[in-house]
């Protein structure tokens, strides 16, 4: 990068706060190495930034934690990467309003301590929430297994301020839980991983912590009978905050015995939650339950946290991970299916799914050679399209993306996609190359 | 778009009819005024043509046509919109939905629907009602308005603090574009791939297109509902009740606040025993599990008297329920007892900021020789100020109006919106500039022109613009027959 230009963004953030050469190292992304990396400390900053950007062509890597650099396309090129973790502030908690705005490079651990003082919390529960920024939680709409009652980003964010690839900030939504006033374009920002613009600012509305919040782990042979349970949990009058169903490669990853089972989150006052765990006994006994735990506090924390550990890569010999969208009750049997299918490739699966919603989480191992990774996620994405769903790839080596897209082919929705990405970045400088349809 | 001649008219409307069939299509104008105007009666527009389609096919060939012809076109659900957002502002085509009213499919099992747009709310309600399922966003209209009308204004209702709206309950829609073409958006499964089309669709007021199916969500029927009634002798403690039932760790499904004026008025009409002097009423619905129900109940009325509640009444049963919530649901209907007419107000201000903001609203509605009877979605901070007035002195209309406009820039000074429910549809569109920048609008902007870059699809609504070929004013104007002698207005 020409010494010029390095010299505007020093200006523009400060010189401690502009990284280049072996300093960049940290911020590689898919194996590209930016040109430089700035860490603005105010929004202002990150509008300069992006205004300087936008003006010398060079492409924009927001960057939260850093947790899910890997998630998406590879990118076509890599200018510079834009660290938000500067911009950290709680800017308003309004506890009689369950409102709550905040800076987008805020840890969603850190947010959740700060709200928890009012007994209050953020009811997204996203993996490595450590790490994890509220910005790339939102631009990568993150979620985990408590999205079955509380719903995702989508259902959580009622304001956004976004950087946009002209520079100037964009307010959508606003600070009040039911608003329809124009379009509702947080919306449109959530999921978009970046490329519309860079998350600056977010309200969110939240709830009260419950009195009780109970692990029930209700174990099963095989599972099949564990989807019969899902079945009948969805069936009944409970009211979990989530429903996960774990299969056996899965609960042996973590450290949960074998066979199969289903987790199940329940909260509420403690009257309700007794009556549910008696209510889930009777439901699952009858359908070859093997035994049931239940976990409180700090062990019932460590287990959400190794389930959400398991959809990411690093750890195990993983050779690739894919999340598959399909109905909640066709869950199990195509669990049971990819599974086979990754044997038949001399490969093991690990899945957990979310069995309210349909998401269903599959990890591959027991092989670095790309061949057989490349066939199985291959079968794995026909099995999820053919059952009416689709299926992403959440993390590959480059070598098996070179193989196999991230993404499942467009469709028509692609030009309407196209048509707003060109209008709101029209010089193609926010994370480019990464995002469905080669947007 | 130039008016049209009779014979292009007689022509567009042969095309139309051999496409719909013969009664499939309106375009004489003592036919076309009862699609004028929808529930806000203050503006009216007349369309060149109002037509119904059946099916998805139709209204893409319908679109396709008006695209031909460079003619706008506008859907239309059940017309209870109230900002105006249906109507033909330059004329041309009103795509009405009514007799797509289908419900295609329902899947309990995965606990999704299939419906047409032109399905009354509450009939999705009852039509899973039977297997122990509902569709939660219930808008107070729910007995009329249809689910592709609360697509366009992503409506809400009473339960949203704990439910959502609809947004929250849509998976997927199979859209008519502006251009004519149909094309599904999200589907069945969650996390469609992309960019949330179907999230920016819903709450666009019909301006990025018809939609032509919806899937939603449908819920379980909660086991149990228990209802609290609490009355205060200051608005103040009525607000911080809220909070305060908050603050013991409960989100109810509603909490509804009623003031003074509305309490008289229901008072004066149907008796409900709400005390004719109090400053509030606080009508505070639990619904979920039955265990732990009376314990919720007990923290509900422990927040309430803490809050100094002059009165606080637990329903016993349904019936005693029923009598509680009556006096809420009547607050409407009870204003015709105390005036001609009256104006629903449609704003959204921080649950906390209420004292303040009530106190203004007072203040603007006194200072324009008006009253007001205000309603509020205690849960969600979605206030109605009830503006009463008599249409039939002149000038009154016209001071509502600009009460209105006042009233909103209050809740958007507190941090609010200028619409919860309603829409900016017609009516709102000027006043956008109270909480967007003119870059926030511009980006707006940019988004309508990739779905609607020939500015045909209901255009005139949202953004400011002028209002040119609407009609604003005195409510009453003699019908046609009217002015031939056949009828007599009492």
């Amino acid at each position: 990068m020409p010494t010029a230009l390095l010299d505007q963004l020093r200006r523009i953030v400060g010189a401690p706060h502009v990284l280049t050469g072996v300093e960049c190292s940290p911020y590689v992304v898919e194996g590209r190495a930016p040109t430089a990396v700035v860490l603005p400390g105010t929004r202002e900053e990150v509008a300069a930034a992006v205004t300087l950007a936008g003006e010398q062509g060079l492409p924009v890597t927001p960057w939260g934690g850093g947790t899910k650099m890997w998630m998406g396309s590879p990118p076509s090129r890599v200018g510079l990467v834009l660290g938000l973790k500067r911009l950290d502030r709680i800017l308003e908690h309004e506890p009689g309003d369950l409102t709550v705005t905040v800076e987008a490079g805020l840890t969603l651990d850190r947010l959740q301590a700060e709200l928890g003082k009012r007994g209050q919390w953020l009811s997204l529960d996203p993996a490595v929430s450590d790490r994890a920024t509220v910005g790339g939680i939102v631009a990568s709409d993150a979620s985990g297994p408590r999205r079955h009652l509380y719903g995702t980003a989508r259902d959580l964010v009622i304001g956004l301020t976004v950087i946009g690839a002209d520079g100037r900030a964009v307010r959508g939504g606003g600070k009040v839980v039911k608003n329809v006033a124009g379009y509702d374009l947080p919306k449109l920002y959530i999921g978009s991983f970046g490329t519309l613009g860079v998350l600056v600012e977010a309200t969110f509305k939240l709830r009260p912590r419950a009195d009780v919040d109970r692990l029930v782990i209700a174990r099963f042979d095989r599972l099949k009978d564990a989807g019969q349970g899902a079945r009948a949990v969805l069936g009944s009058d409970l009211v979990p905050s989530a429903v996960e169903l774990v299969d056996d490669l899965a609960l042996q990853r973590l450290g949960l015995g074998s066979g199969a089972a289903l987790l199940v989150g329940l909260d509420g006052i403690a009257p309700q939650v007794e009556w549910e765990v008696a209510e889930l006994d009777r439901l699952l006994v009858p359908l070859g339950r093997r035994d049931s735990r239940e976990l409180d506090g700090e062990a019932r924390d460590e287990t959400w946290r190794a389930l959400g550990a398991l959809e990411r890569p690093g750890h195990d010999a993983v050779a690739a991970v894919m999340r598959w969208a399909v109905l909640p009750l066709q869950m199990a049997e195509l669990m049971d299916a990819g599974t086979a299918a990754a044997q038949r490739n001399g490969l093991g699966a690990a899945m957990t799914g979310h069995a309210g919603v349909g998401i269903v989480t599959a990890s591959l191992s027991g092989s670095a050679d790309p061949g057989p990774v490349v066939a199985t996620l291959a079968d794995w994405r026909d099995l999820a399209v053919r059952a009416g769903g689709h299926a992403m790839v959440a993390w590959a080596p480059l070598a098996v993306k070179e193989r196999v897209p991230v993404w499942d082919e467009p469709g028509p929705t692609l030009r309407l996609m196209k048509g707003i990405k060109e209008r709101l970045d029209p010089s193609g400088i926010l994370n480019p190359g990464r995002f469905v349809g080669g947007i | 778009m130039p008016p049209l001649t009779d014979a292009r008219k007689k022509s567009l409307r042969r095309e139309m009819e051999s496409l719909l069939g013969a009664g499939g299509v309106l375009s004489d104008p003592e036919e076309l005024l009862v699609y004028e105007s929808d529930g806000l009666t203050l503006f009216r527009a007349l369309a060149d043509f109002v037509v119904f389609p059946r099916s998805a096919e139709h209204v893409s060939a319908l679109v396709k046509l008006a695209n031909r012809e460079g003619m706008p076109f506008v859907a239309r659900g059940a017309g209870t919109g109230l900002s105006g957002g249906c109507l033909p502002t330059e004329g041309g085509l009103v795509i009405s939905l009514m007799r797509m009213n289908r419900v295609l499919e329902v899947d309990y099992d995965n606990q999704l629907a299939v419906v047409e747009p032109g399905l009354v709310n509450l009939h999705l309600s009852w039509a899973v009602g039977p297997q122990g399922f509902y569709y939660a966003p219930d808008p107070s209209s729910q007995q009329a308005c249809t689910i592709g009308g609360n697509i366009a204004n992503n409506s809400g209702g009473p339960h949203t603090l704990k439910y959502g709206v609809t947004t929250n309950h849509v998976l997927g829609l199979e859209v008519v574009l502006p251009d004519g073409e149909l094309m599904w958006l999200g589907g069945k499964t969650r996390d469609a791939q992309g960019y949330d089309l179907v999230g920016l669709f819903v709450g666009s007021e019909g301006t990025f297109g018809i939609a032509t199916k919806i899937v939603v969500r449908i819920l379980r029927k909660p086991q149990a509902v228990k209802t609290v009634l609490a009355v205060f002798d200051q608005i103040d403690q009525a607000s911080e009740a809220v909070s305060a039932i908050i603050g013991r760790g409960l989100v109810p499904a509603a909490m509804e606040m009623i003031d003074q004026l509305t309490i008289e008025a229901v008072e004066d009409a149907f008796g409900c025993g709400y005390p004719r002097d109090a400053a509030a009423a606080l009508l505070i619905e639990l619904d979920g599990l039955a265990a732990g129900m009376e314990a919720q109940a007990e923290r509900v009325v422990a927040a309430c008297r803490d809050c100094g509640a002059r009165e606080v009444r637990a329903a016993r049963d349904e019936a005693e329920r029923a009598l509680l919530w009556k006096g809420r649901k009547s607050a409407f209907g009870a204003y015709g007892r105390v005036s001609p007419a009256y104006m629903v107000m449609d704003g959204v201000i921080p649950r906390t900021k209420l004292p303040y903001v009530l106190g203004r609203v007072n203040a603007i509605v006194a200072a324009h020789g008006l009253r007001v009877g205000n309603v509020f979605h205690a849960g969600d901070g979605n206030l109605h100020p009830n503006i009463l007035y008599d249409p039939r002195k002149p000038g009154e209309e016209a001071r509502v109006v600009a009460a209105g406009a006042e009233i909103l820039k209050v809740c958007a000074e507190v941090g609010g919106s200028i619409s919860g429910e309603h829409g900016i549809g017609l009516e709102k569109a000027d006043y956008m500039p109270f909480i967007f920048s003119e870059a926030d609008l511009a980006c707006m902007h940019r988004v309508k022109d990739a779905f609607n870059p020939a500015g045909l699809c209901n255009p005139g609504k949202i953004f400011p613009s002028n209002k040119a070929c609407v009609e604003v004013g005195p409510a009453y104007r003699p019908h046609p027959i009217e002015e031939k002698g056949l009828a007599q207005r009492f």
